[in-house]
């Protein structure tokens, strides 16, 4: 079964104000990480859409590290066809790419993926109105990267996957 | 004829001489001057008169005749050349008037040689066709004048209407005599005629040298509307250059002269009216004397500018007055707040552009910053999680100090970027009636970690919910701010008070008071200020960018709230945070921003002696 058809459009949206309760010990990330679902121990994919290397090679050490299988895309494009090819459970997106702004990715992946995965945004933008423009186009979580660290992330990555499905078994 | 009569006409004949003699004079001292075709055309009008006196009735002498009838129809086509000077004619017209001229010419030729011998109604017609060749080349220029004295600034305006006026009235008398013929020779309507045609004597000497009392009462309607748009020129002009265009528009129509420019300190033309700015340049050296061939003068005043002398120049025109000694000192007045004007722009030019540089830094700045400290903090938590490898004892300390420091840094830049959002105006609250107890207690907990041993925080909180219309996030930031910067500043450690109450006028007080270092009268003002780091020995040694209180200030202000302090030196601080309590229509806080602010009594603490404070 294609995990990625239980996915719906709507999430629940959680937003910086209410994230007072970050830390890396939250969740156990030896456990959570793995999908247990169908009896497989098969690693959660995250799909990291970030061109700066340095920032995407910390992301991947972190998450690897903490048993995620990472697939990095350094362009808008790449991006959204690891979306719809590789199937991610999870996509960490950055707004300032090369190629587009990661609101068009999100808004392509809105429009022509309907129930792909959580998408959340790790941006350097704070500014407010970048912040209610991530939530209108339906992001997960708007994150600012300088305020955050690969752990606290990948400590909230179960949780992003969790609502999303609560999300939609409430919808369904 | 009766002696009242002949008296009349005498004295209306040497009016006209006068006239003559007078314009003859001037034109003289300003040959220049672009009205010799009108001083001409008033020369003849005066011969006419004079020589109207001398001839004969009986038996008129035919070269005086001659004279006379010629001088009387030259006076009438140099006015029309006159007005062609600066309203030229179209060429059919031009072409008839010359014609007419001819024709008149011949006309007089004829009526004095065959005086009195030709048949009387070929007199009459050829008296007819002088008259009205008259006339007909003087009404031409008159109506135009009129037409265009409309658009003109209140001095050519009132001198080309004169000249209308006074010509006009010559018209309608010569018109009347003429077909009123032997009806009018009576002495009561010769008496009538003739004081008219004088009375046309002082309005035409006007229009011609107008003296310096009626061009300040022609000016004085224009000087209502300069002043008004005085303060506009002055306060509002955002530029340099536009505030050059306005003064020296100004200028012109003060002056009621024909153009104008305003030269930079540089020597570059800044702005011109009535010319083009290569004729402008052309003109920039030349002072006084008469650039364009045609006539005219040049008044130029200084323009006092930082970067050296600039000035102001007004030209006269063809029929602009020449500038007399009370346009000068007008023009210098003017050009007094004009170089005023100038400099303001100039500064104001200056500090947007500084203003509006630094915050563009501050904000380049900030998010530039942020993506190599995204990456040295990450790798740092992830070195001190132990991600590479298990720390030595040292490497653990190292790797603390260094998460310290950057999370450090991470608050100034946010701070920064903070400041540069609240002048940009683009910084946005989200208010949310909550309590502000809660948003206190979460300020404390946020400020607990810079507790040491010596430092004590003494929350006092009312019973009940004190409920306020704010942005939480920022309202703990402020408060945060406040008692964080409260243990900065008692190196001594002790108590830090954080007391939260409600006025029953609809003001919540949240006021942080300790037993540091306090604060000198003198420093109050830069306190709040960008930037406006308090220096002391004492203080020195001690981190920040200054931006604190001004921020935590300007999101007070943006929740319709105001922080205030009242300070002993060496006895210490209270800041007091206000902010209105949701529901109660309470009075508006604080004063006006610029105006003084003292804190109410109920928060004095101590004997502290209230501080007043201004921005």
């Amino acid at each position: 079964m294609n995990l990625l058809d239980d996915w719906t459009a709507s999430w629940l949206l959680w937003f910086p104000g209410s994230v007072s309760t970050f830390g890396a010990g939250q969740h156990d990330p030896a456990v959570l990480p793995f999908r247990l679902d169908a009896g497989r121990r098969a690693a959660v994919h995250v799909l990291l859409i970030e061109d700066d290397p340095s920032i995407a090679d910390m992301y991947r050490m972190q998450l690897e590290h903490d048993g995620y299988r990472v697939s990095v895309a350094s362009t808008g494009e790449v991006g959204f066809a690891s979306v719809s090819g590789d199937g991610p459970d999870i996509v960490l997106l950055d707004l300032l790419l090369p190629d587009r702004s990661g609101f068009e990715v999100l808004r392509q992946i809105n429009e022509r993926l309907p129930g792909h995965p959580p998408v959340v945004i790790l941006s350097n933008y704070g500014e407010p109105s970048m912040l209610d423009r991530g939530r209108s186009l339906g992001a997960v979580e708007y994150l600012v990267k300088s305020r955050v660290t690969p752990a606290d992330v990948s400590g909230l990555i179960p949780s992003w996957i969790e609502q999303s499905r609560t999300e939609e078994h409430e919808d369904s | 004829m009766n002696l009242a009569a002949t008296l009349v006409l005498d004295v209306t004949a040497a009016g006209f001489v006068a006239l003559a003699l007078a314009i003859a004079y001037r034109w003289y001292r300003d040959r220049g001057h672009a009205q010799g075709l009108l001083a001409i055309s008033l020369i003849a009008l005066g011969i006419v008169a004079a020589l109207g006196r001398f001839q004969d009735q009986t038996h008129p002498n035919v070269v005086l005749s001659l004279v006379t009838i010629v001088a009387f129809i030259a006076s009438a086509y140099l006015v029309l050349l006159f007005g062609n000077e600066f309203i030229p004619l179209g060429r059919r017209v031009r072409l008839a008037a010359d014609v007419l001229l001819g024709v008149s010419i011949l006309s007089s030729i004829v009526l004095v040689t065959v005086f009195q011998r030709g048949p009387q109604p070929v007199m009459t017609a050829l008296g007819f066709e002088i008259v009205g060749a008259w006339a007909i080349l003087i009404g031409l220029p008159i109506v135009r004048f009129w037409l265009a004295s409309n658009s003109l600034p209140s001095v050519p305006k009132a001198r080309l209407r004169f000249l209308s006026f006074g010509f006009a009235v010559l018209i309608a008398i010569l018109v009347v005599d003429v077909v009123g013929g032997s009806a009018l020779q009576s002495p009561g309507a010769i008496i009538i005629t003739q004081l008219l045609a004088l009375a046309t004597v002082p309005l035409i000497y006007v229009s011609f040298a107008p003296p310096a009392i009626l061009r300040r009462i022609w000016r004085m309607s224009e000087e209502k509307n300069v002043r008004a748009a005085m303060q506009d020129l002055l306060i509002f002009s955002p530029t340099r250059e536009l505030m050059a265009e306005r003064a020296v528009y100004w200028a012109v129509r003060l002056m009621g002269a024909t153009a104008g420019f305003i030269v930079d300190a540089d020597g570059k033309v800044m702005a011109t009216s009535g010319i083009d700015a290569v004729e402008a340049a052309e003109l920039r050296s030349s002072a006084g004397a008469n650039p364009t061939g045609a006539a005219g003068s040049i008044v130029k005043a200084p323009l006092h500018l930082t970067e050296g002398e600039g000035s102001l120049a007004i030209i006269a025109g063809r029929f602009t007055p020449v500038f007399g000694t009370d346009e000068i000192t007008q023009l210098n007045a003017y050009a007094v707040s004009v170089s005023a004007g100038l400099q303001r722009a100039a500064v104001t030019e200056r500090m947007t552009a500084l203003e509006k540089g630094k915050t563009q830094f501050l904000n380049l700045a900030s998010h530039e910053l942020r993506a190599p400290l995204t990456v040295i903090r990450g790798y740092v938590s992830m070195l001190k999680n132990g991600l590479f490898g298990d720390l030595n004892d040292r490497g653990h300390k190292a790797s603390d100090v260094m998460e310290a420091k950057v999370s450090e840094m991470n608050e100034l830049i946010e701070e920064m970027m903070d400041a540069a959002r609240v002048e940009e105006g683009g910084l946005t609250l989200r208010l949310i009636e909550c309590d502000l107890r809660d948003i206190v207690r979460e300020a404390v907990d946020a400020a607990s970690p810079q507790l040491d041993a010596s430092h004590r925080i003494a929350l006092d909180l009312p019973d009940r919910r004190i409920r306020v219309k704010v942005d939480p996030d920022r309202t703990r930031t402020i408060v945060t701010n406040l008692l964080t910067n409260a243990l900065k500043y008692s190196p001594a450690g002790g108590e830090v008070r954080c007391q939260v109450r409600s006025s029953r006028s609809g003001v919540a007080r949240v006021s942080v008071s300790d037993e540091g270092l306090g604060i000198a009268r003198d420093d109050m003002a830069t306190l709040f200020t960008r930037f406006g780091r308090i220096i002391t020995p004492e203080t020195e040694h001690l981190r920040g960018t200054g931006l604190v209180l001004f921020l935590s200030r300007q999101l007070a202000r943006l929740q319709g709230g105001e922080i205030a302090v009242v300070s002993t030196p060496g006895a210490g601080s209270t800041f007091t945070l206000q902010l209105p309590v949701a529901g109660v229509a309470g009075p508006p806080l604080g004063t006006d921003r610029d105006g003084e602010w003292t804190t109410p009594h109920e928060d004095a603490v101590g004997d502290q002696r209230s501080a007043p404070m201004r921005r």
